[in-house]
């Protein structure tokens, strides 16, 4: 499969347009989401779309998808103006699209997926053999080998993908969105996807391919159009383009004007592990000083997450030791973790970090009330003092603080992430994947400050998933894999090569 | 926006809009006027009084009950805590028990049974991890029969009259309209003896912020150091506690205890809180919202029987002002 995309390829894309965007623009309230993007999508073509987090894609895909309006311009669809209004006339035309995280009825069966909303009856009912059998059918024809019969939440997610894949494919796609689709595959189901992708592209199906990871672009895709800020910058063919061409028009900076990196003079041991185990992880030896930054990189499932949720105190280690400024102490619960002086700004935002539907000010405060009280009462012009300077401070964009945080965008939510540890005045910060979803300017900011943490005298322990990031930024980097650290570097002292293939294992 | 822009407002973003109260006030205002002037009996001192009286039973159950939604949960037991409680302190005032057979003993033990019952409940829902519908929908059942086991079925008459006055006593006044003397009710000033209180506590105490952390995301509670345990607890208890409360000042009211009282008081309190602007997925609430709320319900119910409307449709028009009130707050809500 390496082989279909040789540059030289003059393989035109396909027949005529299917579908041709013009000035398609979308506003949330004062966002401008989208920036009247023209653009037309020929007929068989597999059409990359990239751009950093928060460039529009997912906005893009949602108005291909009727799932929004768009504000303002027209959609073509072979030739003819449509409204595409809901999601029903966006499946009617053909319009599909498989989601990274995916849209599927967790307690139905693999086959009761495939056909939901069109299932075969027989007398009026269900008939669940045939479409079992049938489901089956179509998941071995297209070179899945998932069962048909088991209940969806049991299979990866990964898997469960798949069998989104598999349901547009029986729903009669002739336009397929991927997004993201390769995020939380193995290598196996990454290529098995990729061969169908090439199958339906060779009958007459129009893909649209996003992904972050450029390589599968250049392996895939016959064009690519790219995203910046809600505007497009650029399509084009792929054998007229490389990687550093697609980066520079992605991102419109050079990587020094993102990463801030001072030099801040490394003090004395926050904390220690020493071969710390647990469920997830094994003999994990890392070591964090005042003013520098840990990094620990590695795949989805290396471990990583079940370590730091450890030394916060979720589930305490079985075995190992852990000190705390040169003091042995045993963290059982996250009380204990915070009292210590260790901070954790989690993966998940919105399901461990926040609470949405509240206002600015009180995420702010939560871990600090007890502070702002006088005896069991709120003392509250303290309370809005301590909010206004942090959202000063961090500089949170929102209209009051009594905003709701529902109403921020990613990047500022992760600010309130970080404003609100910050006053709760901690020592060790654990940020586990702390730019996902951040547009490439909040990533700057948030790197700076994580600077000034660094500056007071505080270490950082920062997983990622983006090698750039814990690359460019982290003092002392461990790479996971399968639960343990296979390897440690320090600053920039291997190439993104070696320590992809560590994580890797290959 | 400016910096004092910001200073001036409140920090909480998550109570009662000050619209929505508005709303309701304005709402309540119509329905009194138009009452004042459909009949000649509604703007009488003896007929608000009562219809005060009828609501302060709803209204305290209701920010009990406003508390435990706002955690995201719900308590369907209050109206079997109330019934319970009532034959409760029937039973230890007709007893001779030394102490507990005093008003003041009868009165502290029956609240202290509702704090208990609380405790269960938050046992089950934080130890256990049962959906609160579950838990406090079986401890519904089991109170009224546990209730009817005790008193066999049958109604005890309290005969401590001392006691029973209470609910007919009354504390200051002032001229009414029509130039009589209106007597504000002691059932009323129990509410202000828990509204007041309740409403320090939800909005300017941190254990009340902490309510509103958990009914809005428990984990992220929890991670910023709130015992989500132990508030939840709290939530419960003084859930049950106001019902036990309102069970004690039953009994006062109709001289009698009897376990199935208070049936179907448990989903008044809830339309009472619903209307009064608590979401039932959590983290919005208030302590005077559900007090107009129980007052809206009750004036719905007093002025239907003043003008001799079909009791049938109380209910009826009960039902439809709960969908018209929550669908213009997910009006509200939709738009930000």
């Amino acid at each position: 499969m390496t082989h279909l995309n040789s540059p030289a390829t003059v393989e035109p894309a396909a027949g005529a347009p299917i579908l041709v965007l013009e000035k398609l623009d979308k506003r949330f309230g004062g966002t401008h989401a989208l920036k009247a993007v023209d653009l037309a999508f020929d007929e068989g073509e597999i059409h990359a779309i990239v751009g950093e987090n928060g460039a529009g894609k997912s906005t893009l895909i949602k108005l291909l998808t009727g799932v929004h309006p768009r504000s303002s311009g027209a959609v073509y669809w072979r030739g003819k103006a449509v409204p595409l209004a809901n999601p029903h006339e966006a499946i009617g035309l053909g319009i599909n699209a498989v989601h990274q995280e995916v849209v599927l009825c967790p307690h139905l069966t693999v086959a009761g997926n495939i056909f939901l909303g069109d299932e075969e009856m027989r007398a009026g009912l269900l008939d669940h053999k045939r479409m079992v059998r049938d489901g089956q059918k179509l998941l071995d024809d297209l070179g899945f080998s998932l069962p048909a019969d088991v209940i969806l939440s049991s299979l990866t997610i990964g898997q469960q993908q798949l069998v989104a894949t598999a349901r547009a494919e029986r729903r009669g796609a002739k336009f397929l969105i991927f997004d993201e689709p390769t995020a939380y595959l193995t290598r196996q189901e990454a290529a098995a996807l990729f061969t169908l992708i090439r199958r339906l592209k060779a009958n007459g199906v129009t893909i649209v391919y996003i992904s972050h990871r450029l390589e599968e672009v250049f392996e895939l895709c016959d064009r690519v159009s790219v995203l910046r800020d809600g505007a497009l910058v650029g399509t084009r063919l792929i054998g007229d383009t490389n990687e550093a061409d697609l980066i520079a028009l992605m991102i419109n900076r050079t990587i020094e004007q993102i990463y801030y990196k001072d030099s801040i003079p490394v003090g004395a041991a926050i904390l220690e592990t020493e071969k710390l185990s647990g469920d997830g992880f094994r003999d994990i030896s890392i070591k964090v000083r005042e003013g520098e930054i840990v990094g620990l990189y590695g795949l989805i499932g290396a471990g990583r997450s079940e370590f730091v949720q450890s030394v916060f105190g979720r589930h305490p280690a079985s075995s190992g030791r852990i000190s705390w400024q040169g003091r042995d102490v045993s963290i059982r619960n996250e009380r204990q973790a915070m009292d210590l002086g260790i901070a954790l700004a989690p993966e998940s935002r919105r399901d461990q970090g926040l609470c949405l539907n509240l206002g600015v000010g009180f995420n702010l405060n939560l871990p600090i009330f007890k502070r702002l009280s006088l005896g069991p009462l709120i003392n509250g012009s303290k309370e809005v003092r301590a909010a206004d300077r942090q959202i000063r401070d961090v500089q949170i964009k929102t209209a009051a603080q009594t905003a709701l945080v529902s109403s921020l965008s990613g990047g500022n939510q992760q600010k309130v992430v970080i404003g609100k540890w910050l006053n709760h005045g901690a020592k060790l910060f654990i940020f586990d994947e702390p730019t996902v979803g951040v547009d490439v300017g909040t990533k700057a900011e948030i790197y700076r400050l994580l600077a000034s943490l660094l500056k007071e005298g505080a270490g950082i322990i920062m997983i990622s998933s983006y090698l750039p990031e814990v690359y460019e930024l982290a003092d002392t980097l461990h790479v996971f894999r399968g639960g343990s650290i296979v390897a440690s570097h320090n600053h920039r002292d291997a190439s993104h090569e070696t320590i992809l293939s560590e994580a890797i294992g290959v | 926006m400016s910096d004092q822009t910001i200073a001036r407002t409140r920090p909480v973003g998550a109570g009662l809009g000050v619209f929505l109260g508005l709303t309701l006030l304005g709402l309540l205002a119509i329905m009194w006027l138009a009452l004042s002037i459909e009949t000649t009996t509604f703007w009488t001192a003896n007929n608000i009084a009562n219809l005060l009286r009828q609501t302060a039973f709803i209204a305290i159950l209701a920010i009990g009950q406003t508390f435990v939604i706002i955690t995201g949960g719900i308590d369907l037991s209050v109206g079997a805590v109330e019934g319970f409680i009532s034959m409760i302190v029937a039973l230890l005032l007709t007893n001779d028990l030394g102490f507990a057979s005093t008003i003041t003993g009868a009165v502290t033990i029956s609240l202290l049974i509702g704090v208990g019952i609380g405790l269960f409940h938050a046992f089950g829902v934080v130890q256990m991890g049962l959906p609160p519908f579950i838990m406090t929908l079986s401890t519904m059942y089991a109170l009224r029969g546990i209730g009817l086991l005790i008193t066999n079925g049958a109604t005890i008459s309290i005969t401590n009259d001392a006691f029973t006055n209470f609910s007919r006593t009354s504390f200051l006044g002032f001229p009414w309209t029509d130039g009589s003397w209106f007597q504000i009710p002691s059932l009323v000033w129990m509410v202000v003896l828990v509204a007041v209180p309740s409403h320090v506590f939800l909005n300017h105490s941190r254990w009340g912020r902490y309510l509103f952390a958990i009914g809005s995301n428990k984990e992220a509670a929890r991670l910023s150091g709130v015992n989500v345990k132990a508030i939840t607890y709290v939530a419960y208890v003084l859930c049950s506690l106001f019902a036990a409360f309102v069970g004690v000042l039953l009994a006062t009211r109709i001289g009698i205890g009897n376990p199935t009282q208070g049936q179907g008081d448990e989903l008044q309190s809830i339309a009472s809180s619903v209307i009064g602007g608590a979401s039932l997925f959590g983290a919005v609430g208030s302590v005077h919202g559900p007090v107009i709320g129980a007052l809206i319900l009750q004036t719905i119910s007093n002025g239907a029987n003043l003008l001799n409307v079909n009791s049938f449709w109380q209910t009826i028009i009960t039902g439809a002002l709960i969908i018209i009130v929550v669908y213009f707050d997910s009006l509200r809500r939709r738009k930000r």
